[in-house]
């Protein structure tokens, strides 16, 4: 009985905590004192994790779907009979595996090695992650390691931190205090975003950029360090290739028409630019999975920081911050199409062959496909899909769910996406079984066990090891800490770690291996073999203009404190009632506009709205806010309603960052 | 009075694990960090610990507890309803005099006013305090600031005193002093006392050096507060940096706000339990049908600061409801501890920035 | 337990819904009676005063008693408005509800005794003030003038208006009805409601108001009394919070300096100008 040392498992900044466990019941969380990324703090979520993990809103015992409607309990063994029974029926390339990035590193490793080895299926891929893939491919490119370049523990000595469209105090707000204080102790902090945020009103300076510009303020800030020389002439000859095609690239910007695309007047951006270029430190920031980037984009900025010379240096780096607890870690273990654990390619033929291997199952050296993809498909040639704790994003895939021949859904709530559902398979919690999660920070932490499930119920890896073992594979993991070990087996970056390694401290950083035991806090160029590279940038786009017609520019906003549909949150009590303070007064959506823009439509806070673009329309409400500029209307997807309708028609979710921009009118109704 | 040596403190916490749960400062197990946590295993207390990171509320104010069972079937209309059975009997050593303060603030809260909490009151009852003088301050302290320390005065079973290698241990109480009796302690030289009160006075003397991080003067701020005549732009102002975690309650010695919800369990009953609250939240005051009368954040700030250091609130605890500990300005995301609020209305008073 | 010793402090006493009738849109009146047939015959509440009622299964909320303290049934009138509350308006006759309470002050009967007593109500804030109502016209010759103006945004949200005709039975019982707009069919004032106060001629001296409803309509209605000349300790309302214990420590109810459910609910008009913070 005690406070046992636990990491949240909501966001991707992994803070410490200390869960109350008394008896079989945790009754308490508190921040971890001394923890490296937290420092002893915790956000509104984190201090609320505890009330997530009483709830008993789960999934309790296995469920079969009855032909004639309705749900019969079944057994465990007996539920994943019918598992097996049911993905046997089908070819590799007609099932497909819905992963999620709130699993541990040993569910998802095991999970693709069930889709992979056991089945003969690539079609693995993780929910809400076109955000952060863009990062993982363009750092990849980049000659970097597919994660943050830096550490936190660099916020505190980066002479100038820039923060790119995230809205980090809400999306993960324990990032956004340590780069605050960062700032009050004398860090230059710059925010660029499209709408006005805390973090924004908490800079020494804030680019409140038209929508869709925040790539192009990137790109002309580029070209000016290059047309003063200020670029880090050292730096780029010592560790860079492929500068001169970048500078090349740059002649394609027409300066002249920054100024007009942006709304940002070119002496700002000169002067964000010099310091950038000038500070002795410089860390950038932005948001990836959830309310990601776009890779344009995510290019620009890194091609940004690395002409400064600002990748690879204590204070310096580029940042992706993740917005769900293991995200960087399911990429790591495999959980994509296209790239098996440690993230060679899946249709490199060396690497399969290597894996197929250790595996002791061929693997075939043809990437799959995202579930997302094979389900937005027409025709739609997936015929069965797992489901792994999905938080009611597929909602927009309603239609297609329904004509699968099987879908099996695993978790440990209780979740309405599980309507869907031909077989429900419960899952612990993640404080009932030991799992490792990896950070943005590409942090590795160990959450062990804390107590023994009240239900019975086992953890994602045991399951995929039982159903693997129906398909005829013999896997023999006696713990998680066995299956972390072949995982270190295959993922370089995580040679060195093993569950004991991780016991008594607050994790290892990738990469960590024979070189780095103790892990690695930021990216360096060791040697002249570590060359980073300036990533093709295309030449930049047309800015979403309004019209006449089209008055104003919509961005749908992915995260502010919420995740999709909330399903985690509506289990919890403080929590949810935050999040009903807004809904609730909104319960059909919202559309942010400011009062001068309100006031011209001829609307009073909460009156109901049209939005109308080229391709649809929505009724929502209106919310006057001084949060977003004349001309800008921002909505914050979560409201369910407002995704099969009116987005997804623009294909709004499926683009992160400038791409879902569109330019609508707004009328009384 | 007596003296007791370390091996005494040892015997003396077992004696009391015989019939109380034990609680303590401990040392966590990663960072080395000062924690309050119940133990098994009394030889992990460390009572000459820094200032635990975490207050002791927790022992009578659970994060999360249930006070309720009730089953109600809708087809059958039957009833049933059941009391949680709590209070345990509890032991809580090295109790420091600021959070002792903050316990009794509770007390006063929770037992007097208009109606008696009973669930407060069975948590609370049958409980041994064991605190123990500050003999230097920590880095967040300011105690001597809210007249809440070195020193406990009152509400101790016991209270320890290090005097380089042994404890002088002082009763508080009949229950203190049986407890002494029984154990057979042996008894202090009366000159002890003065060498209390040199050692308490030489920890006051080391607030300057040691106590650097938050020095909040609060009586002229008090005042202000109390008149709300604090401008709106400071308020503003603390409250664009407010991240509204709640934290700061959560770590506050006399912080009792609470929430209560009904839990429906899988077996077919309803939880109902209370958890901590925070007014730092926008839904702590929304009401159904959406007025929501204190929503700004700054409005927030105002309040909490209210109730920490107005006059009105100090009559309901007899004493400032804020204790001098410096958790709030450790753990805060935003860096308005109260430390740096007091600082900040000071600079609005004094016209200096 | 602790307090008034007839108190329901923490643990809810089971009571049992005989009746359920339809008021306005969304409003419904739940008549109950306690199971334990002691706590039926003793429990005894002031006009003023609130219940947190449990709806078994969904959660507890605050609630006011609109029934005289003497020879009246037993009820709430709720408006469907949350989870809780819409679990309420699920429940049929027989089913069973949980009652905590009463809690808070109640209204001061015996100093006003004598002096003309004002009812200024707007919406559903009538119903807070149905108790009073009644209990005072079952005391009618104690008191001065009685007059009640009373106000909602349209006709059909005007509560108890079957009720007001049994009320203006009682002689010296002077009524006055506004709705925002005119509608056809209505023969009573249009505009708001504190807009009657000086078209019912409302007496200054010896006279006390009762006021209740939304806060426009609240600093409507103050603006106009002071402007008469009414003084601010004798102009009282009753004031609505959130609120989850009812006995002063969960402190979601905390106004400045004080505690809706133990200080008030209702309160002087002198006492909320300097309670420290807006209503």
């Amino acid at each position: 009985m005690g406070y046992k040392t636990g990491v949240c498992n909501f966001c991707g900044t992994g803070c410490g905590n200390l869960l109350r466990v008394e008896g079989d019941r945790i009754l308490g969380v508190f921040s971890a004192p001394g923890h490296p990324v937290s420092r002893g703090r915790l956000c509104v979520r984190g201090w609320h994790i505890h009330e997530l993990l009483n709830t008993e809103d789960r999934l309790a015992y296995p469920l079969a779907r009855l032909a004639g409607g309705g749900f019969v309990r079944v057994d465990y063994r007996s539920a994943l009979d019918q598992v097996v029974d049911g993905l046997s029926r089908y070819a590799g390339e007609e099932i497909a595996f819905l992963a999620s990035p709130r699993s541990s590193n040993e569910d998802n490793y095991l999970l693709a090695k069930l889709s992979r080895a056991a089945l003969g299926c690539n079609n693995i891929g993780l929910a809400s992650d076109s955000g952060h893939r863009h990062c993982v491919d363009v750092f990849m490119q980049g000659g970097c390691w597919p994660a943050m370049t830096g550490s936190l523990a660099d916020v505190e000595t980066a002479a100038l931190i820039l923060v790119v469209g995230s809205d980090i105090t809400r999306q993960n707000p324990i990032v956004g205090s340590r780069i605050h204080l960062a700032a009050r102790g004398g860090s230059h902090l710059v925010t660029i975003s499209s709408r006005s945020t805390q973090i924004a009103r908490l800079s020494h300076r804030h680019h409140l950029v038209r929508p869709g510009t925040q790539g192009l303020l990137l790109y002309a800030m580029a070209r000016i360090l290059v047309e003063e020389n200020l670029q880090d002439r050292d730096f780029i000859g010592r560790y860079t290739d492929g500068y001169e095609v970048f500078v090349r690239s740059l002649e394609a910007l027409d300066m002249g028409a920054v100024q007009q695309a942006t709304g940002i007047g070119l002496d700002d951006v000169r002067e964000t630019a010099r310091r950038i270029a000038r500070a002795p430190s410089a860390m950038a920031f932005f948001p990836s999975g959830i309310s990601g980037l776009d890779r344009e984009t995510i290019a620009r900025l890194y091609n940004l920081f690395l002409a400064a010379g600002k990748i690879g240096r204590e204070g310096c780096g580029v940042n992706p911050v993740t917005g769900i607890s293991n995200l960087v870690g399911s990429y790591d273990v495999g959980a994509a199409p296209d790239l098996l654990p440690g993230h060679f390619r899946a249709d490199d033929p060396e690497a399969a062959r290597r894996l197929s291997k250790t595996w002791g199952a061929e693997i075939s050296a043809a990437p799959g496909r995202h579930p997302a993809e094979m389900l937005s498909a027409r025709p739609c040639g997936l015929k069965a899909l797992v489901i792994v704790d999905h938080d009611e994003e597929i909602v927009r895939f309603t239609q297609a769910l329904r004509r699968l021949d099987l879908v099996v859904y695993l978790g440990a709530y209780a979740n309405p996406i599980t309507e869907f559902a031909h077989l429900i398979v419960p899952t612990t919690t993640f404080a009932e079984a030991d799992g490792t999660y990896t950070s943005t920070e590409r942090r590795i932490q160990l959450m062990g066990k804390k107590l023994e499930p009240s239900l019975e119920v086992l953890p994602l890896w045991r399951i995929c090891a039982s159903l693997a073992e129906r398909l005829g594979r013999r896997w023999s993991y006696g713990s998680a800490a066995e299956v972390m070990d072949e995982i270190a087996s295959v993922v370089p970056s995580y040679s060195a770690v093993s569950h004991a390694a991780l016991e008594h401290r607050f994790g290892l950083q990738w990469p960590c291996d024979a070189q780095h035991p103790e892990g690695t806090p930021r990216f360096a160029p060791e040697s002249p073999r570590d060359r980073l590279r300036f990533v093709p940038q295309a030449a930049p786009s047309a800015a979403p203009v309004s019209t006449d017609g089209y008055p104003f520019l919509l961005i749908p906003g992915r995260a502010n404190y919420y995740w999709h549909q909330n399903n985690v949150m509506k289990k919890t009590h403080i929590p949810r009632r935050e999040y009903n303070a807004l809904l609730l007064l909104y319960p059909n959506g919202l559309v942010e506009i400011c009062a001068e823009d309100a006031a011209r439509i001829g609307v009073r806070d909460k009156w109901p709205v049209n939005i109308v673009s080229a391709d649809g329309s929505m009724r929502v409400a209106a919310r006057i806010s001084a949060d977003v500029p004349p001309g800008t209307a921002y909505v914050p997807y979560f409201v369910q309603e407002m995704i099969p309708g009116f987005l997804r028609a623009h294909g709004a979710p499926d683009f992160p960052g400038e791409d879902s921009v569109i330019p609508v009118r707004i009328e009384k109704v | 009075m007596y003296v007791i040596t370390r091996e005494g403190l040892r015997d003396l916490l077992e004696s009391l694990q015989d019939e109380h749960a034990l609680f303590g400062p401990v040392h966590h197990e990663v960072s080395g960090e000062v924690l309050f946590d119940r133990v098994d295993d009394p030889a992990r207390i460390d009572i000459d610990a820094p200032i635990p990171f975490n207050p002791p509320k927790f022992a009578f104010f659970p994060q999360f507890g249930r006070i309720l069972r009730y089953t109600y079937d809708r087809r059958t209309k039957d009833l049933r309803m059941e009391k949680e059975p709590l209070g345990e009997a509890k032991a809580l050593v090295g109790i420091r005099s600021c959070d002792l303060a903050g316990l009794l603030c509770l007390d006063r809260f929770y037992l007097g006013q208009e109606f008696v909490d009973e669930f407060y009151l069975e948590h609370r009852k049958r409980t041994f305090i064991v605190s123990a003088s500050c003999v230097r301050p920590f880095a967040q302290c300011f105690c001597v600031c809210t007249d809440s320390g070195p020193c406990p005065r009152e509400g101790y079973d016991l209270n320890l005193t290090l005097l380089d290698d042994s404890y002088l241990v002082e009763p508080g109480s009949q229950k203190g002093a049986e407890v002494a009796a029984r154990l057979n302690m042996p008894e202090a030289d009366p000159g002890l006392v003065s060498e209390r009160d040199r050692r308490i006075d030489r920890s006051i003397s080391l607030f300057d050096e040691l106590a650097r991080e938050n020095k909040a003067w609060i009586s002229r701020v008090v005042n202000r507060i109390t008149t709300g005549f604090v401008s709106e732009d400071v308020w503003e102002y603390i409250g664009s940096q407010c991240f509204e975690c709640g934290a700061c309650a959560f770590v506050c010695p006399t912080c009792s706000c609470f929430n209560i919800e009904d839990a429906n369990t899988l077996a077919g009953s309803t939880d109902r339990v209370r958890t901590w609250d925070s007014c730092s939240f926008e839904g702590y005051t929304r009401m159904a049908g959406d007025h929501n009368p204190r929503k700004p954040v700054e409005d927030r700030r105002n309040k909490r600061f209210f109730c920490k250091l107005s006059f009105s609130q100090s009559k309901k605890y007899l004493r400032p409801g804020c204790v001098g500990c410096g958790r709030c300005a450790r753990i805060c995301p935003g860096d308005i501890g109260l430390p740096n609020v007091v600082a900040c209305i000071r600079r609005e008073i004094t016209g200096r920035e | 337990m602790s307090g008034n010793g007839e108190v329901i402090v923490t643990v809810p006493e089971a009571a049992v819904v005989e009746e359920i009738t339809e008021e306005i849109e969304d409003v419904r009146t739940f008549y109950f009676r306690f199971e334990d047939p002691d706590r039926e015959r003793d429990f005894r509440i002031r006009s003023g005063q609130f219940v947190m009622c449990t709806v078994f299964g969904a959660g507890e909320f605050a609630v006011s008693l609109p029934f005289s303290p003497e020879d009246d049934r037993r009820h709430i009138s709720v408006r469907r408005a949350g989870k809780v509350t819409g679990a309420l308006h699920q429940l049929e006759p027989g089913d069973k509800i949980g009652i905590r309470g009463p809690f808070g002050n109640g209204f001061p009967f015996e100093e006003i005794r004598g002096r003309n007593v004002i009812y200024i109500a707007g919406g559903i804030g009538l119903i807070p003030l149905r108790s009073s109502i009644v209990h005072l016209l079952q005391h009618r010759s104690a008191y001065g003038r009685i007059i009640l103006l009373y106000g909602s945004r349209s006709a059909k949200e005007l509560m108890y208006r079957y009720m007001i005709d049994t009320w203006r039975e009682t002689e010296g019982f002077e009524t006055h009805f506004a709705i925002d707009r005119a509608e056809p069919g209505w023969t009573g004032d249009v505009g708001f409601v504190h807009t009657l106060i000086p078209k019912a001629k409302v007496p200054v001296d010896n006279s006390v108001a009762f006021v209740c409803g939304p806060p426009t309509m609240f600093n409507a209605v103050i603006r106009e009394l002071t402007s008469n000349g009414m003084k601010d300790d004798v102009i009282i309302s009753t004031l609505e919070r959130h609120m989850k214990c009812g006995i002063g420590k969960c402190q979601h109810c905390a106004i400045g300096r004080t505690l809706v459910c133990t200080d008030g609910p209702v309160y002087t008009y002198r006492q909320i100008k300097t309670l420290g913070e807006h209503i």
